[in-house]
């Protein structure tokens, strides 16, 4: 079973693999059903509300009625909204860096971000609650340990309640995968053998001869340079692209390596593809260097320029308007499908403490009465 | 079993069991009245009369309208008061001895049963049918036993030898028990021996000597306490030794073993080849982020093995470097899943792309 073959095992691969129109399609499907929903569901706040104003001896029905605006609902194209989770994932790397958690916690949270609004929208669901939820999600599949409640309070104003409220709506929106293949260990490794490469008369590829003539120049300090850069850019650019749902992590780990250091990337790709094995080689490079350019596009500064914070706001306000009414409390709609469920839950407990004392008294029972002195 | 010839008649005192049918002479007259059958017909008479007729040679049963030829050698005891069942016995018998094919010779268990089934029919055939339908059961009876000779005789064989390793397991059984029996018996005799020996020193002692009479007593006391324990213990290690070496003889319900299929090692990936393609793994890597961890006792004392690491990040570094997703993801926007999946559930969740988004959509969880 090659290498290529267990990758191809893995959910990132069978799951959350997209090529870039396939992606797109997606989002835009989710958009259009998304923005229909919001409509449906603004008349529906609207008829109520139409209603209650009617009778008016409910007047307080007005905490939601009050964010409708009057008028044809201006809803988020993909794009705009494309921009906000990307915004939005900026803003979870910056958390992360307040909780001080490792890259890796920060790398799964921003996945599970964008693979949950592949098929969500951002009217439906704010990226405000389900970023927590994701970077909470990501300290526990990442074996990070993080208490709940510290890590509401860390945050700031929020409860526990809050982070837990989008739990199962995230985990349905990651199709219940949260294996999150990143590069970084990928990198490590490269980095390893590139080291003993330069150093030590080691073989390429199995079977393959010793490399010794065809080395870079001065391959040690190179290694050691491009392994923070690459680093770099792995931690900040190949998390906030879509690199992840395009590129496998081997590739993304070896486009990083090649902006840090072109000729050496070259140099091993090709010492591991032997040119002679056919058009592998060249595909693998081709494939790098989108990936690369991919991860050179995208602009990895936290903070963001006046004209994108205009840009940002003006979404912002835009979002607010078009949200959808009816999935704004998570909470209270968690806590109402919960004591819907509650009924029947009730009954089953009571049972339980009762089977529980009864045995108890039996338990006691067993060995009769305590004998008196 | 219980219904021997004797037995039943004092259970219902049944007076055909008194008379006998062809000379007519009872019980009463003649107290040794033995009455015998032959498997040809299972007409019963006394001894007397099986001596009278057939004596001289094979004759027709003399019961009217029977006019079977019965030779003397034929006739014997029944076992069972009722001559039918008697009848039953002995045909289930000869055609156990055709039919004795093994339930590890078929493939399943339907098959066994289904075997076992027609087996059933045919008995009924012998025992209950009409005379057609028992001429047609011999036939067959017949035909299979002409056409199987080899495997009837060789389970014949093997039944032979399970019933001869059954007997002789007993008997080393039998064999163990009595020995131990015998041990326990020695060993109470020597305890009571040395106890008798230890108080009779006690007495010398008490006689002779002039320390206090209390103490020797006690201290007799605990040697003989100390004796017995040590005896107990060396029993103990004695039996356990002896149950390690008998355990065979000892222990009921043991299965037979198998003749001995050499087994191969234990493969947990099922004989897959995880051999990497891409690079040489070497034993160990010059890293300045490990060379800390390779000395550091907290590190190395828990048995984390560096390899391991090398493994997985050299593998991660390799692994899906020629997996080229726009060129394998376009096919798959049909729900069309990679043949890499192994269970048809993980199929569906997979395949199912276009629907699963829908359904995303549609199906919230609140």
């Amino acid at each position: 079973m090659s290498e290529d073959e267990r990758y191809r095992t893995s959910t990132q691969y069978r799951l959350w693999s997209y090529t870039p129109e396939s992606l797109l399609a997606l989002r835009s499907t989710t958009n259009r059903i998304a923005a229909d929903r919001v409509r449906e569901a603004v008349r529906r706040v609207r008829e109520a509300r139409a209603l209650s104003s009617a009778d008016t001896s409910e007047a307080e029905n007005g905490r939601s009625a009050s964010v409708i605006p009057q008028g044809e609902v201006d809803c988020l194209t993909v794009d705009e909204e494309l921009k906000l989770v990307a915004w939005y994932c900026r803003q979870t790397l910056s958390l992360g860096d307040h909780l001080k958690v490792p890259t890796d916690v920060k790398a799964t949270a921003i996945q599970y971000i964008k693979r949950f609004y592949i098929t969500n929208s951002v009217m439906t669901y704010h990226p405000t609650d389900i970023l927590r939820t994701a970077l909470f999600f990501a300290t526990k599949t990442e074996n990070h340990y993080f208490r709940l409640t510290k890590f509401a309070d860390a945050i700031g104003g929020t409860k526990a309640e809050d982070v837990l409220a989008s739990e199962f709506l995230l985990t349905q929106g990651l199709r219940f995968t949260f294996d999150v293949r990143h590069p970084f260990r990928a990198l490590e490794g490269a980095v390893m053998e590139l080291q003993a490469l330069s150093r030590g008369d080691l073989p390429a590829v199995p079977g393959g001869e010793d490399v010794t003539g065809a080395r870079p120049q001065n391959m040690e300090r190179k290694v050691r340079d491009a392994h923070g850069k690459a680093r770099e850019y792995l931690k900040t650019s190949a998390l906030l692209t879509d690199a992840y749902f395009h590129f496998t992590p081997s590739q993304i780990m070896m486009a990083a390596l090649m902006i840090a250091d072109k000729e050496l990337t070259q140099w091993y790709i090709k010492c591991k593809f032997p040119a002679t094995a056919g058009t592998l080689q060249e595909k693998i490079l081709i494939t790098v260097e989108k990936c690369a350019l991919m991860l050179k596009e995208v602009d990895t500064s936290l903070e963001s320029s006046a004209t994108e914070k205009k840009e940002l706001g003006a979404l912002s306000k835009k979002l607010k308007k078009c949200r959808n009414p009816e999935k704004i409390d998570l909470v209270g709609l968690l806590r109402a499908k919960r004591e819907g469920e509650g009924g029947a839950d009730e009954k089953v407990v009571k049972k339980r403490k009762l089977e529980r004392e009864q045995s108890a008294k039996e338990g006691e029972d067993l060995f009769g009465p305590e004998i008196k002195k | 079993m219980m219904l021997r010839n004797g037995a039943s008649k004092s259970i219902d005192n049944n007076p055909s069991d008194d008379i006998c049918p062809v000379c007519k002479s009872n019980r009463y007259l003649n107290p040794s009245l033995q009455f015998l059958i032959n498997t040809e017909c299972y007409h019963k008479m006394c001894s007397t009369c099986v001596d009278r007729i057939f004596t001289s040679g094979p004759a027709s049963c003399p019961v009217p309208y029977c006019g079977k030829t019965l030779r003397k050698k034929g006739f014997h005891k029944a076992f069972f008061g009722d001559l039918k069942v008697e009848r039953e016995v002995d045909i289930r018998k000869r055609v156990g001895s055709v039919f004795n094919r093994r339930q590890d010779e078929f493939e399943t268990l339907r098959d066994y049963n289904n075997y076992l089934d027609d087996v059933e029919c045919l008995i009924f055939d012998l025992v209950q049918g009409t005379k057609e339908e028992k001429a047609k059961a011999e036939e067959r009876l017949k035909a299979y036993r002409e056409s199987n000779m080899g495997d009837i005789e060789e389970n014949r064989r093997a039944g032979l030898e399970e019933v001869e390793m059954e007997k002789r397991r007993e008997k080393a059984e039998k064999e163990a028990a009595r020995q131990r029996r015998l041990a326990a018996l020695r060993e109470e005799e020597e305890e009571k021996l040395d106890v008798a020996k230890s108080k009779r020193d006690v007495l010398e002692r008490l006689a002779t000597s002039n320390e206090d009479a209390n103490r020797i007593t006690q201290q007799a006391q605990k040697i003989i306490l100390k004796k017995t324990s040590a005896r107990r213990t060396l029993a103990e290690s004695a039996e356990s030794n002896g149950s390690a070496r008998g355990s065979g003889l000892t222990l009921r319900g043991l299965k037979k073993k198998e003749a001995p299929i050499v087994e191969k090692p234990y493969d947990p990936f099922g004989g897959m080849d995880f051999t990497p393609s891409r690079y040489v793994l070497q034993d160990d890597y010059d890293n300045e982020w490990l060379s800390n961890a390779k000395s550091d006792m907290r590190h190395m004392a828990g048995g984390y093995s560096l390899h391991e690491y090398y493994a997985r990040t050299m593998f991660e570094a390799f692994s899906g470097l020629g997996v080229f997703i726009e060129d394998e993801a376009t096919g798959r926007s049909l729900p069309a899943a990679p043949a890499s999946i192994g269970t048809a559930a993980a199929a569906e969740a997979s395949g199912g792309e276009v629907k699963i988004e829908h359904k995303m959509e549609l199906d919230d969880v609140f």
